[in-house]
Formats: structure tokens, sequence, C-alpha cells
């Protein structure tokens, strides 16, 4: 009986566990499917500023507000402690005044491209372009996991 | 005054101006020629990536005054201050001590450092620019920050036994140009080997740490025993970066921007920050025509490389 009550308590604490500390929690998803929009739209972008692909301002501009938004949207979806089963890295929320600068320049950064090609200002935009990288890899050097 | 003293006199009057210009003209071109030393030392050091291990940048660390943290299956090693503080950086090495630190992993007590300290591709680097190098870090800040033992076991943990792994492993010299290549192929090798030393990540090791001469560039399925995956820069078609096209290379090196419209982040978020991004273009395009002629090598490390 005892022993039965020991299997059942560590059983619960096994659950809970798997429940609270493991799982992955919603907004995991949510933001993965914010980062491949981004994703997406900047890899439509970068086969033009190698001209492999031709400008096309209204497109382009299309793409960088996607980049915009889907960011803006991505930055709310970190509650803390959101690390299981994601690349988070736990430096977000021991650095998060940090990260959501970060997060904030490359939001910046998107929509004063977005600016740019919508005024057709291609080689303003082609100037400008390399510091989305830039911006990109401030968040993901520091913030993300490696595969 | 008679005609003697006065001749004597008016020479001295004469030379002494001379021998004061003279002197001041070897001193400002010392100083001048340290300086241009060290702004050439400046782009080296970008392009070695010295900032990365010497630099507790997740901690806000002054810059290479050391203490990062260097996880390896051996046990954990701490980067050591290298700012010229004379006791607790390298403030006392003369440039011999300095290039044999690089050329021949040696410190100046004799000492062997561990394979960790990437010697085995700064071997590789000139003895000019080695030289340039110590004259830019010598020009920065000095920390006073005292090192942290390495956290490794035993029997790792004994340096002589670093001796054995030297005549396994490490081939002692600096490069020499292949008169097959072109000159820009011969500098993206310079770059890429001695300098970037990207083949101490991208290539697998061994059980002993030393790097897999059959395998070099083609990715490592568990770097550093960390788990993480470093991917096959080879050209191979599929498992490799073959698909890529010169711009895709110049993106990554330039900016971290990858063909799927990611950007990279980690130790090559770093490596871009810190290095490729500050090299010239045509540094960044040799860099790439050494690379896309490299034999390719089929070795899947992840999906869609």
């Amino acid at each position: 009986m005892r022993s039965n009550l020991r299997l059942a308590a560590i059983a619960l604490g096994l659950t809970f566990a798997a429940t609270g500390v493991f799982a992955q929690a919603p907004e995991v998803a949510q933001r993965v499917d914010r980062m491949k929009a981004v994703g997406g739209a900047v890899g439509q972008i970068a086969p033009v500023i190698r001209n492999e692909r031709p400008w096309d301002g209204a497109a382009v501009a299309q793409q960088a507000q996607t980049v915009a938004t889907n960011l803006t949207a991505a930055k709310a979806l970190f509650p803390a402690g959101s690390d299981a089963n994601s690349r988070a890295l736990p430096a977000i929320w021991e650095r998060k005044a940090e990260f959501d600068g970060a997060m904030d320049r490359a939001v910046g950064v998107a929509t004063n491209l977005a600016q740019l090609a919508a005024a057709n200002n291609e080689a303003g935009f082609r100037a400008a372009f390399p510091q989305l990288g830039q911006a990109c890899g401030a968040c993901h050097t520091p913030f993300r996991r490696p595969q | 005054m008679d005609a003697t003293a006065r001749d004597v006199h008016n020479r001295k009057m004469t030379r002494t101006p001379i021998v004061a210009a003279v002197a001041a003209f070897f001193v400002f071109a010392a100083g001048a020629a340290q300086a241009q030393d060290a702004k050439r030392g400046e782009y080296i050091f970008a392009a070695a990536g010295c900032a990365g291990c010497h630099t507790d940048t997740a901690n806000n660390g002054q810059l290479l005054a050391g203490g990062r943290a260097l996880k390896t299956p051996f046990g954990n090693f701490y980067g050591p201050n290298i700012t010229a503080h004379p006791e607790a950086g390298i403030g006392k090495w003369s440039d011999a001590d300095f290039i044999a630190a690089l050329r021949q992993g040696r410190r100046p007590d004799g000492a062997h450092y561990f394979p960790v300290f990437p010697y085995t591709s700064f071997t590789k680097m000139t003895d000019a620019d080695m030289r340039d190098l110590k004259a830019y870090i010598f020009s920065l800040p000095v920390s006073d920050r005292r090192n942290k033992p390495h956290d490794i076991g035993f029997p790792f943990n004994l340096r002589p036994l670093q001796f054995g792994w030297k005549l396994l492993f490490f081939t002692p010299g600096a490069f020499k140009p292949d008169p097959a290549k072109s000159a820009e192929v011969n500098r993206g090798a310079y770059l890429t080997q001695a300098l970037g030393h990207c083949a101490e990540c991208h290539t697998p090791r061994n059980q002993l740490g030393g790097l897999r001469t059959d395998m070099m560039y083609a990715g490592d399925l568990n770097h550093a025993g960390q788990g993480t995956k470093v991917p096959n820069i080879t050209p191979h078609p599929t498992t490799g970066i073959g698909s890529w096209t010169p711009g895709v290379y110049e993106d990554l090196l330039a900016t971290g921007l990858t063909q799927d419209g990611d950007s990279v982040g980690g130790d090559m978020g770093e490596v871009v920050a810190n290095s490729t991004s500050k090299l010239t273009p045509q540094d960044r395009a040799a860099m790439i025509a050494y690379l896309r002629q490299l034999p390719p090598i089929d070795h899947r490390v992840r999906g869609g490389n």
C-alpha cells in the first residue's frame, strides 16, 4: 500500500514534470511560425540584392513589411521561461532588455527597408540591406541555441 | 675666438640641429612605423578572430581580458588574459615569445599549449603578420584580471603529454603558397587556414582531438562534444554548400544571412560579427574562391545544409 502510494506520488511528480517543466509553451510554435515567415520574406529579398532576380519595388516593400510585422508579433511571444523544446536560450530572460532592444532594432531596420522599397529607392535599399543580416545576427548569436 | 675655434663652434652649431633632426626623425619614424604596424595588426586581429575566445562577452568582459569558458570533451578551458598587462597578461612577452606561441604552441617558459588554442592553424601565419598582431594587441587597454585555471581531467591536464600530441597532429611552419593555384586562391587559403582557422570547427576530430585530415571542412556532427552540428562547407552539391552561388557565400560572410533567409547565430554569428564582416570584399572573395575549389566531401551533417 505504502509502496503503491509512493509509486503514485512519483507518477504524479513525473506528470507534473512532463507538463509543467518540459512541455512546450504554445507561444513556441507560434513564434517559430512568425520567424519562418520572416526567413521566407528575407529569402525572397536576398536574391534581388544578389542580382539573381529583378528589382520590383512594390514586391520588395511588401516582403520587408512582412519581416517587420512578424518580428513585432514574435517579440511578444517570449513569455518568461518558454525555452523548453525550443532553441530559445535562457539568456533571453536573463538579459530581457537587451533582447527586446535587439528585436526593436531589427523591426526598425525592416520598417526602414519597407519605406525605401515603397519609394522605389533601389540604391538606398541596397545600401541599407546589410543592416538586416546584422540585426538578425545580433539576436541569433547570443540568444539562440545552435543546431 | 681664433679661426680654428670659430670653425669648431660653427660646426657644432650646425651639427646639433642636424643630430636633433635626425634623432627626431628616427623617433618619429619608429612611432609612425609602430602605429602603422598596429593598424595592420588590427586587421589581422579581426581576420584571426582573437576576440572570441579571449573575451568573456556574455558577462560584458573587457576585450582580451579572458575568462570565457570553452567546453570540450576533455573539460572546460578558460580563455586567458592576453592584454599587455605585465603580470596578468602577456605584457612581458618579446616578439620572439609571441611568435613561439603562435608558430610552435609554446609558452615563454617552454610549456606546451593545449590545442584548444588553435596554434595548429596560426602556425601558418607569416612572421610579419604575427608582429603586427602583437603591436595591435599591445596598443589596447590592459586588464589585471587573473587567469582562471582550466578545469580538465587527468591525464589530459598533463601539459608534457601535449608534446606527444604535437608529434602526432601538429605540423609547424608558415603557409606556403601553391604555385599551381591563382594568387586569389592562395590568399583565400591563407585567410581560411592561417587566420580564420575555419578547419578547427568545420573538420571532425578523432578521439585524441586531432583533426581528421581526410575530412577537411566536411563538418562535425558533435562539435566539441556538445552535441552541436557544424556544417559541411566543402562544395559537395547535396551534403555541402556546392549549390551556393558566390553571392550566397558573400551574404553569409558579410552579414550572416543564409540562403534560406535565416541568419547564422551562435559561434558562427560571432565569427561573422568579429571577423568575416570586417574583411575587405576582396579578401572575402578570395576566401570564397578558395572554399569553392576544395575537394567536395560527401558527409551529411544536417538536412538541407
